[in-house]
């Protein structure tokens, strides 16, 4: 489908976020594995091996891990602004898993759609927005080209 | 299962007298295409349209809940020490409280042997609530010296107005939290649970922790909004006059700077307002009255200093208490 069919969004953060201080916006994460199943050997490895250390990276996000009989082991990731991410993980190594993580640390919750500019300000100028007026002398009347230069455009 | 599939394979080959043998074996799991599943699946969609979605559910009923971990992590996110009992004493709403008493009158436990053992947040949020209006009142008007008082009183009331604080609640993670007796929290409800939680973190930093808290998630939601979006003046020019007269400087005479288009449908008149043939201010609007008003509202804001090319708010860390008794909010 094209952009106009599909969602987008313009770049934003949530709560004006990293103006006054940096809030991780990931509020918690779900591990959902199985405990014999092949498809979580990765996650079984990560949970033995990295995920204290990232629970204790991230004080402000709760990590929870939950053994269950499932053929797809899952991520469910929720953030501030309500929004819930879900990554499956099935025959993923426990490196990638903790790159998956990172990334999703790292993540605001919006939605990941396009965006459709790379760039937003709340203060787009300083001297004020150019309009036809501008630099023009004050005349009442349709805006004609001025002839030639005067004392007032030099 | 397996003795099922051979008993009807052995069927097949022995006759009949031996599949009315088979009729009676129940199997307890079918791995093939279940019959009943297209029925069950169509009468469920009908339901759902029928009787509509399910009513949301508070996050702390949804699997994966752990309310202890979930308090600590809400204060290290923020960064702030909070005392936690004082926490989760802010979250508790009184409406939750009534909510559990009688719960237990109706299970006929009686009080003494099941005492709810829990406060309520109603003193927390007065002082939340009272402290975070003396502080944005504070910050306004050291941020902007020249806003007259009800110009400070109208920025502090949308702050402090429901749709703001639910928003930045909202966005906090402060509604899974709150012990409510509804789902979804009402608005007042939650917004008397931030002010709780304002007044735990006042109790439990003091104030110039708070300070900076509430300058970081309420002060931040000024960015980006108009002076006159927040205060609705009826009558700027008469304003206008005011102020000018208190500050003796000649009263403002309009003029018709620039126009085009008078005669269509869309005409713009641009009025610039000159006091003793200085020009104080110039505004664009679609007839001469709105011209008029729009070049007042204009030098309302350069006066006030809350132009949209202001110096921005301060919000270095740790440095807020020093910076905007300094700042001059200079325009022009």
């Amino acid at each position: 489908m094209t952009s106009r069919g599909t969602p987008s969004r313009f770049l934003r953060s949530v709560l004006q976020n990293g103006v006054g201080r940096y809030v991780c916006q990931l509020k918690r994460i779900s591990i959902v594995f199985s405990k014999k199943a092949q498809s979580s050997l990765g996650v079984r490895d990560f949970i033995e091996e990295g995920v204290v250390d990232y629970a204790n990276k991230n004080p402000g996000t709760v990590v929870y891990v939950s053994p269950q009989p499932c053929r797809v082991p899952k991520i469910v990731a929720e953030y501030l602004n309500g929004n819930v991410r879900e990554e499956t993980i099935t025959s993923k190594t426990s490196q990638q898993i903790s790159e998956l993580l990172t990334k999703l640390t790292n993540q605001s919750g919006l939605e990941i759609i396009r965006i459709r500019k790379p760039f937003h300000t709340d203060s787009p100028s300083i001297q004020g927005l150019w309009h036809p007026f501008t630099n023009r002398p004050p005349s009442i009347g349709p805006i004609r080209p001025t002839k030639g230069l005067t004392k007032e455009n030099v | 299962m397996a003795s099922g599939y051979l008993l009807n394979r052995g069927a097949l080959t022995l006759g009949i007298h031996c599949q009315r043998a088979c009729r009676n074996i129940s199997l307890s799991q079918v791995r093939e295409k279940k019959r009943w599943m297209k029925a069950y699946t169509y009468l469920m969609a009908k339901k759902l349209k029928l009787e509509g979605p399910p009513p949301p559910t508070p996050r702390s009923q949804q699997p994966h809940w752990d309310y202890h971990a979930e308090v600590q992590a809400f204060t290290h996110r923020l960064h702030e020490n909070f005392s936690l009992e004082l926490l989760k004493t802010a979250f508790i709403n009184p409406c939750y409280l009534q909510m559990e008493q009688e719960k237990r009158k109706g299970l006929g436990v009686e009080s003494e042997t099941a005492a709810l053992v829990l406060k309520d947040n109603v003193q927390l949020s007065k002082k939340g609530s009272a402290f975070t209006e003396s502080f944005l009142t504070d910050w306004c008007r050291a941020s902007f010296p020249s806003l007259p008082a009800i110009g400070v009183e109208s920025i502090v009331g949308h702050l402090t107005s429901p749709a703001v604080i639910t928003y930045v609640a909202r966005n906090l993670g402060i509604e899974d939290l709150t012990m409510s007796a509804e789902f979804p929290v009402p608005d007042d409800v939650l917004c008397s649970t931030f002010m709780a939680v304002i007044g735990a973190l006042q109790e439990s930093s003091g104030a110039e922790r708070t300070g900076l808290f509430l300058r970081d998630f309420l002060v931040t939601q000024l960015i980006g909004k108009d002076l006159f979006d927040m205060w609705t003046v009826v009558n700027p020019m008469g304003l206008l006059v005011e102020e000018l007269t208190k500050r003796k400087i000649p009263l403002p005479e309009p003029r018709l700077i620039r126009s085009a288009g008078a005669s269509t449908v869309l005409p713009l008149y641009f009025v610039g307002l000159y006091s003793d043939k200085k020009l104080l201010a110039q505004g664009p609007g679609e007839t001469l009255a709105a011209a008029e008003e729009e070049a007042a509202r204009v030098a309302l804001r350069k006066l006030y200093g809350y132009t949209e090319s202001h110096r921005p708010f301060d919000f270095s860390p740790q440095q807020q208490h020093q910076q905007p008794f300094i700042q001059s909010v200079a325009s022009n």
